[in-house]
């Protein structure tokens, strides 16, 4: 089967955060929470990057290891899910990603954390697949549809890409080949410029 | 002025400026990250996201994958063994009840001691439920355990705080509690010998400084890890530290039990009335001046 990937190329990625918006919009997502955030290093100097970064449904995932009541599960394409009827909120998923990807919408008594939420790469969850309480509860499933993550969709730059890990690659493996490795050498951006 | 006559001073002077602009400039280049992906863009990026991981996050997510509910499995099991097979072999305590009985504890702490009793009770009901959360299913019952897990940690640091200054002199340590430390309070052997204790013996002050000390920096890394009011990094410090301590005072609360209710008869009578028998004192708390 398919393993589901995320990649950004940031040489691509503008900044434009229309990924966090798509996502936020099209799954309805809780208040204070933002499954997909886009980060810049460098701002305002020459070499600036931004880079787009949700949940990466890692392989041998570190939330999936250390959820006390085993509310998150991988589905055989590499998905990771949460299941928010299970989860407790107590927070140490946040504490052992290393994408800092689980969210928490302050719950109702005290102030305390509610369910998990995090990017479900537009796979809805444990709930009946195009049901209501699926779609409230996570979101739209597009995958269920056919269709790739909405963050993947609307990139405007097509930065961001999701789906077939092999594809994927493959896509971003030529889009390296077609900018050529001149940049990469040691020395060239200096001595040649452009040029 | 003549250009043309002051040429052969501009000169070296340009030189100069243009040199040390060069020398200024190039290092910030040569850290900026580049035009095209390289390995020093992708490790600021990395900065961001995965900062110290490698540190504490890996520690965090070896330990709570596995290592924490074993750990707390043990104290379960293994505690409750070792103070069975000492009901069996050696037994229970009792002392006679007759002459006057000594008044131990006043009002103000007996109703302190029983408030700190119902609310640690919880805590360490509902702190179990969290741990061993997959086994109950998860949901909102554990959710509901972490709400009263929140109200009962306020509560025993209130009275928790009381029962420190009512009893902070005299759990003080003291040179005799060594003496009972090395022949474990006597509780290996069914003699009635006079113990080496004051008004607490070695025992129930190590209890006490791990439950008032150790309770604070429970709370202060609960208040942290519910809250999440400290950086990602120190969260995981705390979830590490919490976890160990609570194992601790878990372990000692059997204890505290099994002496209470099971190896000594009349004891928690004493708690309840606030008097204890003159025998009982006399032989285990044998140094407590009236």
């Amino acid at each position: 089967m398919a393993r589901m990937k995320f990649l950004c190329d940031v040489e691509r990625c503008i900044d434009c955060n229309g990924c966090v918006i798509a996502c936020k919009e099209g799954n309805q997502v809780p208040v204070g929470v933002n499954r997909r955030r886009v980060i810049s290093i460098g701002e305002g100097k020459p070499g600036e990057k931004s880079i787009s970064v949700a949940c990466m449904h890692c392989s041998d995932a570190p939330c999936i290891a250390v959820c006390p009541v085993d509310a998150i599960y991988q589905r055989e394409d590499g998905i990771v899910l949460v299941n928010k009827k299970t989860c407790i909120g107590c927070g140490y998923c946040f504490m052992a990603c290393p994408f800092g990807a689980p969210q928490f919408p302050s719950g109702k008594v005290f102030g305390a954390r509610g369910a998990m939420d995090k990017c479900t790469f537009c796979a809805g969850g444990p709930e009946e697949t195009f049901s209501d309480e699926e779609k409230r509860l996570y979101g739209q499933n597009r995958i269920a549809e056919g269709k790739v993550p909405l963050c993947a969709a609307m990139c405007a730059t097509k930065a961001l890409m999701a789906g077939d890990a092999n594809v994927v690659a493959d896509a971003y493996r030529k889009r390296v080949f077609a900018r050529g490795s001149g940049a990469n050498a040691w020395g060239w951006d200096k001595a040649y410029g452009k040029k | 002025m003549n250009i043309k006559k002051n040429f052969r001073f501009i000169l070296p002077v340009g030189a100069l400026l243009l040199a040390a602009v060069a020398w200024a400039g190039s290092p910030q280049i040569l850290l900026s990250p580049g035009s095209g992906p390289s390995t020093a863009s992708f490790a600021s990026i990395n900065k961001v996201f995965t900062g110290d991981w490698q540190q504490y996050g890996q520690l965090f997510t070896t330990w709570q994958g596995g290592l924490f509910n074993r750990i707390f499995l043990l104290v379960l099991t293994i505690v409750p063994t070792v103070f069975l097979l000492h009901y069996i072999i050696i037994g229970a305590k009792s002392f006679s009840h007759a002459g006057t009985p000594i008044k131990f504890f006043g009002i103000l702490t007996r109703f302190l001691h029983w408030l700190a009793a119902l609310s640690f009770s919880l805590l360490v009901i509902t702190g179990l439920m969290v741990v061993f959360g997959k086994f109950l299913g998860g949901g909102a019952l554990i959710m509901s355990g972490r709400s009263v897990h929140l109200i009962a940690a306020i509560v025993f640091c209130l009275s928790a705080a009381g029962l420190f200054l009512i009893w902070l002199k005299d759990m003080l340590p003291m040179p005799h509690d060594i003496l009972w430390l090395f022949i474990m309070g006597g509780y290996l052997s069914k003699k009635k010998k006079p113990i080496p204790a004051g008004k607490f013996n070695a025992g129930q002050k190590i209890w006490f400084w791990l439950a008032t000390i150790g309770g604070g920096v429970m709370a202060w890394s609960g208040y942290n890890l519910y809250s999440f009011a400290a950086p990602t990094d120190q969260l995981r410090q705390m979830a590490i530290l919490h976890n160990f301590l609570a194992a601790g005072l878990v372990g000692f609360f059997i204890i505290h039990l099994y002496m209470s209710l099971f190896a000594i008869k009349g004891s928690l009578a004493s708690m309840i009335t606030g008097y204890k028998s003159p025998e009982e004192v006399e032989i285990l708390h044998s140094r407590y001046k009236i």
